[in-house]
């Protein structure tokens, strides 16, 4: 057939399309497990550097990671009940992918929506550090939308579950150099021993410009901003302000420090 | 026969360098090369990308309608990252995340759709994926050079072990941070071409116009 002919020119692209198409989605099927295997591994890496177990969680072999994070007691707690749910294996369920699943999902009240997600899952797997039956530490998933991307990450609260001990996020892609300095350790720890509740349980975690000129309220509940990235670290607040607020872990929070959920 | 796979294989290192003699696949070479581990799986993955793509279109180059020769090698081509970068975010995470965008972008590398266009749309299959592999050398090969002045005289160490004691530690040598930015690997690159057609001289190419001077033009 004449190279130049119509039909020869559509038979070569969809042929040539069709066989791309074949090696891209073999390839891309194959690798699937394998990169899961490392996405997990990089979240559960952020869990065990805040867990308090380890503070050099970066440098740890990837079987060092897996070892520390099986000692911490993973549960899945029912945000509607605020009970824990004991139906499904916390080894396997994947908070993240439930929120697209109607069954195990809810929408979020436009007005509550600070961190802009639309819809969450109904249970989250929550991390409890203990040493020998008491709380250390408890370690709770946070996400929401930042400037460009959905930043991912984990809040470790200290046993009176109100005391922030620390703050992670494992997955972002806000602006380089700017955004992203929400994971430089100095501003993570500027979130350490910052309080979510004031005595009467009402949530008063914000953000303050001006540290230097901290008031007494700004220094237990307030975080510092950083110049130059104000919506990215709005939003972290923000979406901690969701996660802690009625709509998020609180009642759960609350039936569990009066005990009434073990 | 053997000569003429011995020049497909060497020539692209030297006399017919993609980057310094085409000045070709520039970008990628000013956004990587700051650090030599970067440069390397760059070039790694830059050389199967293009010995793949040279042995596809070579296979299809007689197939090829001229009015749609260029989509469909940009099709081939755009496959080929893919899966390298599939692979690479399979088996070297923290490496992919580094290059970022720019195994994505080896798609638009020039030096990729030219090979394909000048060389393997009209060549046999062995000769076209040997100068796939050449030209990937030729390209790795400057990759790595500007990477390693980068990193040496950026940061005082290659592939992350300190070589020159830094200041701050204690040691002697300043680094000079400019060598860390995109525009440092513009200089250099400038000097190496430089360099080399000083060397090579019939490498120099034709001056497209020559500026007239005040005397000539009062002369008219």
């Amino acid at each position: 057939m004449n190279n130049e002919s119509p039909l020869k020119a559509v038979i070569v692209v969809t042929t040539t399309a069709f066989l791309c198409s074949v090696v891209v989605t073999v390839a891309a099927v194959m690798l699937q497990p394998m990169q899961r295997a490392y996405e997990d591994l990089e979240r559960n890496r952020a869990v065990v550097a805040i867990s308090g177990l380890t503070d050099r969680a970066a440098e740890l072999s990837d079987r060092e990671i897996v070892t520390l994070f099986q000692e911490l007691e993973a549960r899945i707690v029912d945000l509607e009940s605020g009970a824990f749910d004991e139906r499904y294996n916390p080894g396997t369920f994947d908070t993240w992918k439930s929120a697209g699943d109607p069954a195990l999902s809810t929408a979020i009240p436009a007005k509550q929506d600070l961190a802009k997600l639309n819809r969450r899952s109904r249970l989250v797997t929550v991390y409890l550090v203990k040493d020998a039956n008491n709380l250390k530490r408890m370690l709770l998933p946070i996400y929401g939308q930042g400037m460009w991307s959905t930043l991912y990450g984990f809040l470790a609260l200290e046993p009176d579950l109100n005391t922030i001990a620390d703050i992670t996020f494992f997955e972002q892609a806000e602006t380089a150099g700017i955004g992203d300095k929400i994971l430089k350790p100095a501003w993570q720890a500027s979130w350490r021993g910052k309080k979510l509740y004031d005595e009467n349980g009402k949530l008063r975690l914000g953000l303050v410009s001006e540290p230097a000129d901290a008031t007494a309220l700004a220094a237990v509940y307030g975080v510092d901003a950083i110049s130059g990235a104000t919506i990215t670290v709005g939003a972290v607040t923000n979406l901690v302000r969701y996660w802690f607020g009625p709509h998020g872990f609180e009642p759960f929070l609350e039936a569990y420090r009066v005990g009434s959920v073990q | 026969m053997i000569a003429q796979a011995r020049d497909a294989l060497l020539n692209p290192l030297l006399d017919e360098n993609p980057v310094t003699r085409h000045v070709l696949g520039i970008c990628s070479a000013l956004a990587i090369t700051n650090s030599v581990y970067s440069a390397l799986v760059m070039s790694l993955a830059l050389t199967t990308v293009l010995a793949f793509s040279n042995v596809a279109i070579s296979l299809i180059r007689n197939h090829l309608p001229n009015s749609v020769r260029i989509i469909v090698q940009m099709t081939v081509i755009a496959s080929a990252v893919i899966v390298v970068d599939e692979f690479l975010k399979a088996f070297a995470p923290d490496t992919a995340r580094t290059l970022s965008v720019f195994v994505g972008l080896i798609i638009t590398n020039c030096i990729v759709l030219g090979r394909a266009e000048a060389f393997a749309a009209h060549n046999k299959v062995g000769i076209s994926f040997l100068d796939g592999i050449g030209n990937g050398m030729g390209y790795s090969l400057l990759l790595v050079t500007v990477a390693v002045i980068r990193e040496l005289f950026g940061t005082g160490s290659l592939m992350g072990v300190e070589i020159l004691p830094l200041a701050n530690d204690g040691g002697w040598f300043e680094p000079n941070a400019l060598l860390l930015l995109p525009p440092s690997a513009f200089f250099i690159i400038g000097f190496l071409i430089w360099g080399v057609r000083s060397w090579k001289k019939a490498q120099v190419e034709q001056a497209d116009f020559r500026p007239i001077s005040v005397a000539e033009m009062e002369k008219r």
